[in-house]
């Protein structure tokens, strides 16, 4: 112990990382201690918090944010244990390309989205030939949470699904548990707390989602005005209500990161293996 | 239980078959690389055979020839792989329960709780895995692998992860148990003790394939072949040839590099080529030359390997013209006073050599 902080004292590079760690403190800190200063700061806080656009903004993220994670849910999950248990060229490329979402820049996805599916775009045609319409319509806003925050999940759940011993899957046949059962009752359990964190993630990054909505769905209040977008209108008219949707948000990704950190301590096998 | 299958697996190819009555254990005994588990895995539907027929409990599970596949779930074949990979985010007694689908609950704890009762589990339902020892997770598993009534058992070196001590204490146990369950078994070993003490029959397999079975004490005691008295470990083996026969005295004298050896009469003629076997364990050691012995074969040596070997000691005695080697107790090797160079002698019955089949 002695020695270890004798160590630490001589050690420049641990001198200047304790240097930069207190600016990144200070750096990430202030602007978010700023934002709730002047928040609360405000006579209005509640009552902006409360008003007209405030709410529907809550609103429509909340749908479109639980909509958008059921979807990612349902075929995500599948998704990422065939990308966990099957090794093909074909997978492996679709399994490299996954992650492409992450480091698109939103606008450019939400551009993608208008090519393919807006009015002119190459599908959009034969979509309004059905009747379809997708920009511009709160389903656009789902398209586009579920395109930038799939990965986040796919990626989470492919990890904690190559986590699981393929040889547990063996034995549970062995004893009878159908493929289908096993998953339910082993896979799924085991592989849990990859799961709900990887939930947690695309969940926020859904919520925060800005650009490639504002591309491909617009800003309308009450259909594709999102939280995000609602702080950008209000900034130009109304700051208290801006501001008391930032430390909203502010809140739920702080709210998430601590579920994030609970659930991946959750399992208690996974410190003892 | 029987079959056979053929399958490959990078370069390796397995090609064996099996026959095993229930309420008998069979015993695959073999160097790791054999293609024990791999054929378990073939039995119980976790691998597809390239050819081959797989029957369980009467009824067809896998025919080449017609394409008949039952998944693994519907065999009713239990594995106890090697680790016991317990299920970590059950309990003891949830890991006996698991496989218990489609039954009440109240049937599903009545189950446990008999095979807590039979595998001395009791008191122990509520504990996690990672806090039990390696006895009582092979009991674990074991329970496990046995609630939902296979019709047939695989046990994949059940007692690799345990020691000696504990090893021998669970045989017995084990092996009642398993008798009990009236079903076919195949267990998988490289301990030729735990075959003898388990098994009512053998297969020595070596490389993909069966190379002797029979009766475990017949094949490990006297191994038909060289090979498979390599493979089974009988430690001393030498070629010989057939130099006079004595009817009346109920033995034959062999050549050894010159050194006469006097052992059991077999049916050969003068002059035939044989390759003789003896165990360690049958070699006497001697500091003086030993007098008035009725053993037959007394030699003078040197100590040319001493190597501590469990449970006990590992000799090389340098005879004129043959090596023998003998396993002797660690005691025993301190009041001799072994040492390399040691002058010693070697003393073993007619009886103790064996004909194994050139």
């Amino acid at each position: 112990m002695v020695r270890s902080r004798r160590q630490g004292q001589s050690n420049p590079i641990l001198m200047v990382g304790g240097f930069a760690t207190a600016l990144f403190v200070l750096f990430v800190g202030l602007p978010l201690l700023a934002l709730l200063l002047r928040a609360l700061g405000n006579d209005g806080f509640f009552a902006s918090l409360t008003s007209d656009v405030a709410l529907q903004a809550l609103k429509l993220s909340a749908f479109t944010s639980a909509v958008s994670m059921a979807v990612i849910l349902v075929l995500g999950t599948p998704f990422a244990y065939l990308l966990a248990r099957r090794q093909t060229l074909p997978l492996h490329i679709v399994d490299t390309l996954v992650e492409l979402p992450i480091v698109l820049p939103p606008v450019v996805a939400g551009v993608a989205m208008l090519m393919a599916f807006g009015r002119n775009g190459i599908f959009g045609a034969a979509l309004a030939h059905l009747g379809i319409a997708l920009p511009f319509t709160t389903a656009a806003v789902i398209l586009a949470q579920v395109f930038v925050s799939a990965p986040f999940y796919v990626r989470a759940a492919k990890l904690g699904f190559l986590g699981v011993d393929q040889e547990y899957e063996a034995i549970s046949q062995t004893l009878g548990i159908s493929p289908w059962r096993t998953f339910w009752r082993l896979t799924l359990p085991l592989s849990w707390p990859s799961l709900l964190s990887g939930a947690a993630l695309a969940w926020a990054r859904a919520l925060s989602e800005f650009g490639a909505t504002i591309m491909f769905a617009g800003n309308f209040t009450g259909r594709t005005q999102t939280m995000p977008l609602a702080i950008l209108s209000a900034m130009e008219s109304n700051l208290a209500t801006a501001l008391a949707l930032a430390v909203m948000l502010m809140a739920l990704s702080v709210l998430l990161l601590i579920a994030i950190a609970l659930v991946s301590r959750a399992a208690p096998w996974e410190q003892r293996r | 239980m029987k079959g056979w299958v053929r399958l490959q697996v990078g370069g390796f190819t397995l090609e064996n078959q099996w026959s095993v009555e229930p309420g008998s254990i069979a015993v695959f005994f073999g160097p790791s690389g054999s293609g024990k588990t791999l054929t378990l895995r073939a039995i119980a539907g976790l691998v597809y055979p390239k050819e081959g027929r797989i029957e369980v409990d009467g009824s067809l599970v896998y025919d080449h020839d017609t394409g008949a596949w039952t998944p693994p779930h519907l065999r009713r074949v239990g594995y106890l792989p090697q680790d016991y990979l317990l299920f970590p985010h059950l309990d003891v007694a949830g890991n006996v329960a698991y496989g218990l689908e489609g039954m009440s609950r109240a049937e599903r704890q009545e189950r446990v709780a008999a095979l807590a009762a039979q595998l001395r589990l009791e008191g122990m339902e509520r504990r996690r895995v990672w806090e039990l020892s390696g006895g009582q997770k092979q009991r674990v598993a074991l329970a496990r692998a046995l609630a939902p009534r296979p019709a047939a058992l695989l046990l994949d070196e059940p007692f690799s992860a345990l020691d000696m001590e504990l090893r021998r204490s669970l045989r017995g146990e084990l092996r009642k148990l398993l008798r009990d369950s009236h079903i076919p078994i195949i267990l998988v070993t490289h301990d030729r003790e735990e075959a003898l003490a388990l098994g009512d029959t053998v297969q020595v397999m070596d490389a993909g394939r069966t190379v002797a079975q029979g009766d475990p004490v017949t094949v490990l005691g006297q191994p038909p072949t060289s090979l498979v008295a390599r493979l089974v470990g009988v430690e001393n083996l030498y070629q010989s040839r057939v130099t006079s026969l004595s009817p009346r005295n109920g033995t034959m004298v062999c050549s050894v590099n010159d050194t006469s050896i006097e052992v059991s009469i077999a049916d050969v003629s003068v002059g035939d080529a044989l390759t003789l076997g003896l165990r360690s364990r049958d070699v006497i050691l001697a500091t003086q030359r030993p007098a008035g012995l009725s053993a037959r074969n007394i030699m003078e040596g040197v100590v040319v390997g001493l190597e501590a070997r469990s449970p006990g000691v590992h000799v090389e005695v340098q005879c004129k013209g043959l090596t023998v080697r003998s396993q002797v107790t660690q005691e025993a090797a301190e009041e001799m006073g072994l040492a390399l160079g040691k002058t010693i002698w070697v003393i073993a019955k007619a009886a103790s050599f064996f004909l194994v089949a050139p």
